[in-house]
């Protein structure tokens, strides 16, 4: 045993997931008014508070299953899972990280832990499925870390900011192996 | 002669003959009409109103029906899906296929704003695969477990057509 070696360790970051109250709405602004957050977002980037609030109360409080993603207890983004309006074995995830956080392995982490969450909170979910812009390589290498399955190209598939978008289709079962 | 043309209240027994056929229904979604009374409501509050759902006739006789949903939010104006079925005695005579490439012309020209026109077929519906492919669309992806149907998710394939 060697006494004499100092060693430092940075400390693991914590990053949990929790219901976002209106009293996140100062953290949320950071990442909602980022143009570099918002580019693959279908909402535009947020310039006032009260439009942000409005959001909260109308889109996020309500939601079926929406999240804080935070990092030592901070919220740094947002992740959710929307249950398909036409078929229960399915759910979308869509998830937004501040830019400052990107790179950190923060959000494979959040999905992992959402992933793992909705398919035992979701009654009849067999199918978590994310959809990504075609130019959207670090969303696809997100879920690629996670152990989504790529799908697919889904041409001219949605409208993004006016112009028609091919969008990648990314699936994860509740029979597939995470990645560790 | 393949046409296709509205349906008509009068088309309602043609309708139920093969509606009620488990092997045309069988990747269906919705439950077969089992009586000429849900078959005739059906007709009505489904079929009478919708925004293009056509007979496919055979030298005027109705053989099987074809109908495209429009996309329904205010984003989804660019899209649209295409379902079909035949009267099993009619199968692998081309007649799908012909009523589909009629349709992929009509709506393409009919709804300028349509830039996507999708199907999904079952994995293991062949058939349906076959005539998709030879009407000219492409297959996208597998998407595993997207349809439950009967308390067991099956497998779909996607294919497109692109306006150009």
């Amino acid at each position: 045993m060697d006494n004499n070696k100092t060693t430092t360790t940075t400390p693991e970051p914590i990053i949990t997931l929790r219901p976002f109250t209106l009293a996140d709405i100062d953290d949320f602004m950071v990442w909602a008014s980022d143009d570099k957050v918002s580019r693959f977002c279908r909402w535009d980037t947020y310039t006032n508070k009260e439009d942000l609030i409005k959001f909260m109360t109308n889109t996020v409080l309500p939601h079926p299953w929406f999240r804080a993603i935070c990092l030592n207890g901070r919220p740094v983004g947002a992740i959710s899972v929307m249950p398909s309006s036409e078929e229960r074995c399915r759910g979308e995830l869509g998830y937004v990280l501040g830019s400052e956080e990107w790179g950190k392995g923060i959000a494979p982490a959040a999905v992992k832990m959402t992933v793992k969450s909705v398919f035992e909170e979701m009654e009849g979910l067999e199918r978590v499925e994310a959809l990504v812009d075609v130019d959207n390589k670090g969303s696809m290498r997100v879920l690629e870390k996670v152990g989504f399955l790529r799908e697919g190209v889904l041409r001219k598939y949605s409208v993004l900011k006016g112009r028609t978008r091919d969008l990648v289709m990314f699936s994860f079962l509740s029979t597939d192996t995470m990645h560790p | 002669m393949i046409t296709i043309r509205p349906f008509t209240i009068s088309d309602v027994d043609s309708f139920i003959s093969w509606t009620s056929d488990q092997r045309v229904v069988r990747f269906q979604r919705r439950d077969p009409c089992a009586t000429k009374d849900e078959a005739l409501s059906y007709l009505q509050t489904h079929i009478l109103p919708h925004p293009y759902y056509r007979a496919i006739c055979l030298n005027g006789r109705v053989v099987g029906s074809i109908s495209v949903k429009p996309g329904a939010a205010d984003d989804d104006q660019h899209k649209a899906s295409v379902g079909y079925r035949l009267a099993y005695d009619y199968w692998g005579q081309g007649i799908a296929t012909a009523a589909l490439k009629m349709v992929v012309e009509s709506v393409f020209s009919e709804w300028p704003r349509l830039e996507r026109l999708e199907a999904m077929a079952d994995l293991e519906n062949k058939g349906s695969q076959r005539v998709l492919e030879k009407a000219g669309f492409e297959k996208e992806g597998v998407l595993r477990k997207y349809v439950s149907g009967c308390a067991i998710a099956a497998e779909v394939a996607c294919m497109m057509y692109l306006s150009d």
